[in-house]
């Protein structure tokens, strides 16, 4: 005890404001660079589905009214992603901070990039192996509230995930376990829980329907997966380098 | 026992104050986010439907289950 006490306290913690500017500013960088591929990337697989959607209309003889032009809609896929991106980056923050002095990594830019690592697998990679993302006209209208209460789910299981597995991770380092003994009880349980959720929360009621080519659905979802990606591969990057210079400065 | 027996050359990383605002402000950001993407009229009514058709690229493309 007295060891801990005496110990030179050689950093001061960063306090929590100007972590949190860093942070946001790092969530729109990554909003932007998502925001882009969106445009560049999502956008072209998109339209195969929308023609699609219009064809149907048009064989069905009704009229749909679309409130905003193609156009319109590209620019709110642009700011919708930006805007998910700073909310991301705002959680990631308090987040980060509250299991700062707990995360592996000998520089910010690691602790960072571990935190990032794991937005990315429970806000992307959980939802792509259970409820994989769908271009539009592909889901049916009428099973959105199951859909939506599925991705939740799945969404929890991860963050329940996450929080068990750093909890064990933490136990087993305090007692002095060898890092790849803890590396691998980490990984175990992962695919433990991974498996318990995939199993557990009930799949999406929605069957693709014949019409829609599997490329159409394929080439959306590579997109989707890559454009989350970039979110966090570029919020955790800008992040951890604005942090780790903070940390030092501090 | 002390922490140093098991870490002898790592220094500890000290704890950042998280304010309460903090967590309020992830939960309010959260929230909007949802109102943003998922809601369907729920909670807005009409401005619900017109954000959601503005944004509805962006739920497309993050993942969220849409039509
Ligand atoms: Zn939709």
């Amino acid at each position: 005890m007295a060891a801990t006490l005496e110990e030179p306290r050689q950093q001061t913690a960063p306090r929590f404001g100007p972590l949190l500017g860093r942070f946001a500013l790092a969530g729109l960088a990554g909003g932007a660079a998502s925001g882009i591929w969106a445009m560049v990337v999502t956008e072209r697989t998109i339209t195969p589905a929308l023609a699609l959607e219009e064809a149907r209309t048009a064989a069905s003889h009704e009229h749909s009214e679309e409130l905003f032009s193609r156009h319109t809609q590209l620019l709110g896929g642009f700011l919708g992603t930006v805007i998910a991106a700073v909310v991301f980056s705002v959680v990631v923050a308090a987040v980060f901070a509250g299991v700062r002095h707990r995360l592996p990594g000998r520089s910010d830019v690691g602790r960072v990039a571990v935190l990032a690592a794991i937005g990315f697998a429970v806000f992307a990679l959980l939802p792509a192996i259970k409820i994989p993302a769908n271009p539009p006209a592909v889901g049916d209208p009428d099973t959105i509230d199951t859909r939506t209460a599925i991705y939740i789910a799945v969404l929890g299981a991860g963050v329940v995930t996450a929080l068990l597995v750093g909890a064990l991770v933490g136990t087993l380092r305090s007692r002095g376990l060898h890092p790849s003994a803890v590396a691998t009880a980490a990984v175990l349980a992962t695919v433990a829980l991974v498996t318990a959720m995939v199993l557990l929360v009930p799949d999406s009621p929605d069957s693709i329907s014949a019409d829609v080519p599997a490329a159409v659905v394929w080439d959306f979802r590579l997109a989707s997966l890559g454009q989350l990606a970039v979110l966090w591969t570029t919020l955790g990057l800008t992040a951890g380098y604005l942090v780790d210079k903070l940390a030092r400065r501090a | 026992m002390t922490s140093a027996q098991h870490s002898p050359t790592r220094t500890a990383v000290p704890r950042i104050a998280v304010p309460a605002w903090a967590w309020a402000l992830a939960l309010l950001a959260l929230f909007a986010l949802y109102l943003v993407a998922q809601d369907n009229g729920a909670v807005l009514a009409s401005a619900g439907d017109v954000a959601h058709e503005f944004f509805h690229d962006a739920r497309h493309s993050l993942g969220m289950p849409c039509h």
